[in-house]
């Protein structure tokens, strides 16, 4: 697919000049573009009286063929290639204020009037945003160093560094390379054997094995998921007063982490969480998957249901829009799209293909019938369906005799009968309140429940998942709501997608007698997983991307439209969406091109004369150093200590949160369990994600917040990483573990901090650090009393504290 | 089309806020453009700081306002679990005269929504105090002595009548969670005066946290570095901020030392990472803050009289009478923000006055009233007030009607409650706006949480409508889409 064709050269330079830092500026006299500089100013000072919501004098200035039409008035607005004759440009630039365009606040700027004039001049062309228009077979560009091109990426990213007179970076050193490879497909740092071992490889596909044996590794899955597990906001509780567990949501991370490892194609991905209960085969694991709709908060005691109920319709439609599809589309909830093509119609289309979902507790606060999803086998299932039948009825009628006798209480004990004190005002009070009868048959239904509840334990077990089930097969009509109130309805609205895409209106099949659903949500996945869809691959291929390189080529990765960032780099991420889809969207396959191309091989040390030229590495002419994420930070400080715990897989785990974090709580403690030293040295992805309570060493390196998504993680730097690096109880305890390895591993304190750093580092230190860290020792010993193990448990915090352990080349 | 519109980052006229900075490249100049990067968490998300040359700042040092401030500073008093403004400041004689009759009114709570219920007159009588005359429960005999320095505002309401939902609201501006907390606008709109302390600085009660703890006092969407930190009265002021047991300072010292010297010999390198740079400077001021916070709330150097003033003597108004001085020392030091807890935890731990009403409101008045008051009497005889705002009251207020067939306690009520207000420039001895001759709503001059937030934003020099913050594809602001205006006739 690769051939070189001279017409994509033309276009892709046409993209340059679209992309290129305007440090050289965009004046008047160069060529103008639609999309880029006079679309913004229609925008922002036209569209409100002559755009999509509105055409006042008939006149909307976003659609071609209106604007370049004679209007009511007998004026053309715009006449391609000739501004004289354009009423648009005369009305802006009218001297009579009473005549001149905009009639509110100030009037264009001479610079906007330049625009509109040169683009008038070149023929006044309108033009889809890049992202809307279908991918175009791409091939890779031809260049002048043919040598540097290893894959086709490396095509794309030189052709446009010897355009701006750039050279490509030096290859990084061999044990630069290991340790960059190393986090970036697992996570974790190299031992110093494993870089020995590469560096003393002089075969020609050292490292393309190496690639290959991470991609193989299981760690792989761990660090993956997480990428994953923040475009989709994973947490698993409620958050609000109770942010209370949603059971099983770990099965949710577990079934992302096995299919990273199983390099199950990106569409199936997809498809399994967005309709995994509707597929041709429903499996344990693609229910499991439809835990994707229950990641999300929600209120279990909402102030207004009705709107609680589509604020969790519009927490999925934006994570469905933007994380799969890069499109902003919740924008459009309460009106059409400021600046997308995206009427608010599109936005209750895309919600109805959802309309078949109950809501988390649908109503009711603790209910999970929604959202816990059995799935043992069959017979099973029919045993625990009698049983709660006869529970339910037992209790129901319990409940009765419950409430009346309530009902006679004073005031503070009906209070404390809605509470968690309902048990001991059940038992304590209750009694006195009930008359003879009451009682008896209170008495009855109490041993009935209690004889229940041992038949229960004698029931085989079962397993269930957080997902969807008890769905509507009719869902009920969805219209447009006003303003986005949900009181206000508008038009009904049929399942469709979005306008942008020019598709018709799906067929969604009638359902069938055994229907469980409204398969609307089936059609959906195939269609956002389809070949052919515009997004998709190229959302998809941009993530993967900017996990590899440090940004992705459109650096706003959830919002490919037009409030977004253009990409640098047009071509190759069209070329790489093609190459995901021709090759069955498998994973592995694109990490293979990504990192073993000369692009990401390159070293990250910066060059004067590049930096004048593209201080922010726009063309890619080196690699971009990073800071490692909260999780790589806490995993590598395991690793190297020896006491990282790689079981894989269940219940997430409980790392210790000092009392003065817990205090915070309004009941402290609550919601947080113990889990044993050894569980707490389990890799990060397993820590259990509260809401409200995100383990203070990921949030103070920029662990995501929950509650949407997130495309890319913040990168702070503050004075709490340092608290929590050099006090905190976890890094001491660490440290004094580092220590303990040391002592057993190494003879003398020369070849103790030797090891710590070396360790630490991924390359053997240089006589300078182990001089200075030495000197150290000493001092802490002399000046400041240590003994050697004291000192050595400080030389390890030290250690963990160096920027070369928290930051990659 | 209203799209770009952040004063600072707004009017790129042909592009979007991102998309300029990227092309601004490494010649950030300007200071406007250099607050604008902190704005955006810029310097922190991207690597294209890394010229060599934009020296790294501090994403909270102080960023000019839009306009000249009437504050500069705000003292947020969180009466948890929602005070009852019929029993406080919102004086209702027709509620005494139905006292357990009765009555046809809507109400809306945790208990649902109800058309009838029986009234519960006052409590505690009302007395009208100082110039304006203002009403004021005996439950702040103290506070009675400063009203002509407080604007109330009698006529609030909320979206929620839940807590958790409700106290979100009060504290982001919205019902949902994962929204940046007030204060966390205010340092991203201003940035600190101290960068030895944090900037956003939240005080709770000892009885424990607030429904939802952290999510109150989180930056939502905006970057970590304006989220709150809880600063405790006893042990270590900030997390992780002691020294570990064996440790000393000059220790410490000693491995920062040799920690700064190879990270800067890992830095010669690699100058054009200026993230590195800015990791060995924040070491550096990790190790100021040891010395700063720990000053900041030792009360040692404050006089007996103040101390007294305060309440910090007595055993009932210790606690918030030493939260409240400190609240004052951390202003005094350039903390722009700091919000104190009365009450935590559930039930009559806090305000949230279900069962006896009286038993309830007298507990957390009693430990508050001549704490408030002298706070607003010491900004006032230093100087302070005139920059500082004061805010009063809880996420909502309390029904006219009892929640249970028997007893005082009230339950919820969003659709009108009392706050107030004082200092930074906010006209004392004001009254503004009415609840129903129940206090059941707001019926003359309602307004709206956003209101109250668009108010404190305007005193501080920023404008609400302007200050905006991009995520998810919006121009996101903590009033809201639709333009909100600040409350005119208080400021």
């Amino acid at each position: 697919m690769f051939r070189t064709a001279r017409w994509i050269i033309v276009v892709c330079c046409a993209f340059i000049s679209a992309t290129l830092p305007r440090a050289h500026g965009a004046t008047a006299e160069s060529e103008v573009d639609f999309i880029r500089d006079v679309k913004p100013i229609l925008a922002k000072r036209c569209f409100a009286c002559h755009g999509p919501n509105d055409s006042e004098a008939g006149l909307q200035l976003h659609n071609a063929e209106i604007a370049t039409g004679e209007l009511d008035s007998g004026e053309i607005a715009v006449v391609p290639g000739d501004p004289d004759a354009s009423a648009l440009l005369y009305r802006v630039t009218e001297t009579d204020e009473d005549l001149r365009m905009p009639p509110e606040g100030d009037p264009l700027t001479e610079r906007e009037v330049g625009v509109l004039q040169a683009w008038i001049e070149q023929g006044a062309e309108w033009k889809d945003h890049w992202a809307f228009q279908p991918r175009e077979p791409v091939e890779p560009p031809e260049v002048q160093d043919a040598g540097w091109v290893k894959n086709p990426i490396d095509a794309f990213v030189l052709a446009r560094l010897e355009q701006a007179g750039l050279s490509p970076a030096p290859p990084a050193g061999k044990r630069t390379l290991i340790r960059r490879l190393y986090f970036d497909l697992i996570g974790l740092p190299p031992t110093p054997e494993e870089v020995e071992a590469f560096v003393a490889d002089n075969s020609p596909q050292a490292y393309e094995r190496l690639v290959d044996r991470l991609l193989a590794s299981e760690r792989y899955g761990e660090r993956w998921a997480r990428h994953w597990l923040d475009v989709v906001r994973f947490a698993e509780t409620n958050s609000y007063e109770r942010d209370g567990p949603k059971p099983n949501a770990w099965k949710y991370r577990d079934y992302v982490i096995r299919s990273f490892n199983s390099d199950k194609p990106y569409d199936q991905f997809l498809r399994e969480q967005l309709a995994g209960d509707e597929l041709d085969e429903v499996t344990r694991e693609t229910i499991i998957a439809t835990g994707f709709y229950r990641l999300g908060r929600w209120d279990d005691e909402p102030a207004d249901r009705l709107l609680a109920k589509y604020d969790e319709f519009d927490d999925i439609v934006t994570v469905v829009g933007q994380g799969m599809l890069g499109l902003t589309v919740n924008c459009a909830r309460c009106h059409d799209h400021k600046i997308d093509p995206i009427p608010q119609a599109d936005y209750y289309r895309l919600l109805a293909f959802f309309r078949d979902l109950g809501g988390h507790g649908d109503g009711s606060r603790f209910t999970d019938k929604h959202s816990q999803v059995d799935i043992s086998p069959p017979e099973i299932r029919a045993l625990y369906a009698g049983h709660e039948a006869r529970v339910d009825n037992v209790k129901a009628r319990m409940r009765e005799i419950e409430q009346t006798g309530i009902a006679r209480m004073p005031a503070e004990d009906q209070r404390a009968s809605e509470g968690l004190d309902r048990p001991r005002v059940l038992s304590e009070r209750l009694p006195e309140f009930l008359n003879e009868e009451e009682t008896a048959k209170y008495e009855a239904l109490k041993a009935e429940r209690d004889s229940l509840k041992q038949a229960r334990k004698k029931l085989p077990p079962r397993e269930m998942a957080l997902g969807v089930t008890h769905c509507f097969v009719e869902p009920p009509r969805t219209h447009i709501l006003l303003r986005g109130m949900p009181r206000s309805e508008g038009d009904a609205v049929i399942p469709g997608y979005p306008a942008i895409f020019k598709q018709s209106d799906p067929v969604i099949p009638p359902p069938a007698e055994d229907a469980t659903t409204a398969r609307r949500r089936q059609v959906l996945a195939d269609w956002i997983t389809s070949d052919s869809n515009m997004l998709t691959p190229r959302v998809a291929v941009n993530r993967v991307w900017q996990h590899h390189f440090g940004r992705g080529i459109v650096r706003s990765a959830n919002n490919f439209g037009e409030l977004g960032t253009p990409p640098t780099h047009p071509l190759l991420l069209d070329c790489l969406a093609n190459d995901f889809v021709a090759g069955g969207w498998k994973l592995k396959r694109l990490h293979r091109l990504m990192v073993t191309s000369n692009t990401y091989r390159m070293s990250s040390a910066a060059r004067d004369e590049a930096l004048a030229v593209d201080p922010n590495n726009d063309l890619f002419w080196r690699f971009n150093p990073r800071r490692l994420s909260a999780e790589e930070i806490r995993d590598a400080i395991l690793a190297v200590n020896g006491r990282l715990n790689l079981k894989m897989y269940g219940p997430g785990f409980y790392p210790q949160i000092s009392e003065e974090v817990l205090a915070a709580q309004s009941m402290p403690g609550k919601g947080w369990g113990g889990s044993s030293p050894h569980e707490q040295a389990r890799r990060s992805v397993y820590i259990h994600v509260k809401r409200s309570l995100i383990t203070p060493l990921l949030e103070a390196f920029d662990f995501p917040e929950t509650d949407s998504s997130c495309e890319a993680r913040f990168n702070t730097t503050q004075p709490q990483q340092a608290f929590a690096l050099l006090h905190g109880d976890f890094i001491n305890a660490q440290a004094a573990a580092f220590a303990d390895r040391l002592a057993r591993e190494a003879e003398g304190k020369e070849a103790q901090v030797t090891r710590a750093l070396e360790l630490a580092m991924s390359r053997p230190p240089d006589h300078d650090y182990v001089q200075r860290s030495l000197a150290l020792m000493d001092r802490l010993q002399s000046e400041h009393g240590l003994s050697e193990e004291a000192a050595l448990r400080l030389i390890c915090l030290s250690v963990y504290n160096l920027n070369e352990f928290i930051f990659l080349d | 089309m209203k799209r770009p519109t952040d004063k600072h980052g707004a009017a790129f006229c042909r592009r979007t806020r991102r998309e300029f900075l990227w092309d601004a490249g490494g010649k950030f100049t300007g200071l406007a453009l250099t607050g604008l990067l902190a704005h955006d968490g810029f310097l922190a998300t991207q690597q294209a700081a890394a010229d060599g040359i934009t020296p790294w700042r501090n994403p909270l040092a102080a960023k000019p306002p839009h306009f000249a401030p009437k504050a500069k500073n705000v003292i947020f008093l969180f009466m948890y679990g929602g005070p009852s403004h019929v029993d406080t400041f919102d004086h209702k004689p027709t509620l005494a005269k139905y006292d357990g009759q009765t009555v046809k009114v809507k109400t809306k709570g945790r208990g649902g929504e109800r058309d009838e219920g029986r009234i519960v007159g006052p409590k505690w009588n009302f007395a009208q105090y100082g110039e304006c005359g203002a009403w004021v429960s005996d439950l702040f005999p103290h506070l009675a002595t400063c009203v002509d320095d407080i604007a109330f505002l009698k006529s609030m309401t909320a979206d929620s009548p839940i807590h958790g939902s409700a106290m979100l609201m009060m504290n982001s501006g919205r019902i949902l969670s994962g929204a940046p907390a007030l204060g966390s606008w205010v340092n991203y709109g201003l940035g600190s005066v101290n960068e030895n302390l944090p900037g956003f600085v939240v005080m709770l009660d000892p009885v424990g946290g607030p429904i939802s703890g952290a999510k109150n006092w989180s930056s939502g969407f905006m970057p970590a570095t304006y989220q709150g930190t809880v600063l405790r009265t006893q042990g270590a002021p900030i997390l992780d901020m002691d020294l570990p047991g064996g440790v000393t300072r000059p220790m410490e010292r000693d491995v920062l030392d040799a920690l700064k010297d190879m990270n800067e010999a890992h830095q010669t390198t690699r100058l054009a990472n200026s993230e590195l740079a800015a990791r060995i400077a924040s070491y550096e001021l990790s190790y100021k803050m040891q010395r700063s916070a720990p000053e900041a709330v030792d009360l040692s150097d404050e006089s007996a009289e103040t101390l007294e003033l305060y309440g910090v003597n007595q055993e009932k108004t210790r606690d918030f009478g030493t939260r409240c001085l400190l609240a004052r020392r951390l202003v005094e030091r350039g903390v722009r923000f700091v919000q104190l807890y009365s009450g935590g935890a559930h039930n009559d731990d806090n305000w949230d006055a279900h069962g006896d009403l009286e038993k309830n409101h007298n507990h957390h008045a009693g430990a508050t009233d001549q704490p408030i008051a002298a706070l607003l009497k010491d900004l006032k005889r230093r100087g302070m007030l005139n920059e500082t705002i004061v805010i009063w009251g809880g996420e909502f207020g309390r029904q006219p009607t009892a929640e249970y067939a028997q007893g005082t306690g009230r339950d919820h009520n969003s659709y009108g409650f009392t706050m107030w207000v004082a200092g930074g420039g906010i006209k004392g001895g004001i009254s503004l706006g009415t609840t129903d001759e129940l206090g059941s709503a707001a019926v003359e001059r309602p307004m709206h949480v956003k209101h109250l937030h668009a108010t404190i934003l305007q005193q501080l020099g920023l404008d609400p409508n302007q200050l905006s913050y991009f995520f998810g594809g919006l121009d996101q602001k903590l009033v809201g889409v639709e333009h909100v205006e600040p409350i005119h006739e208080i400021i």
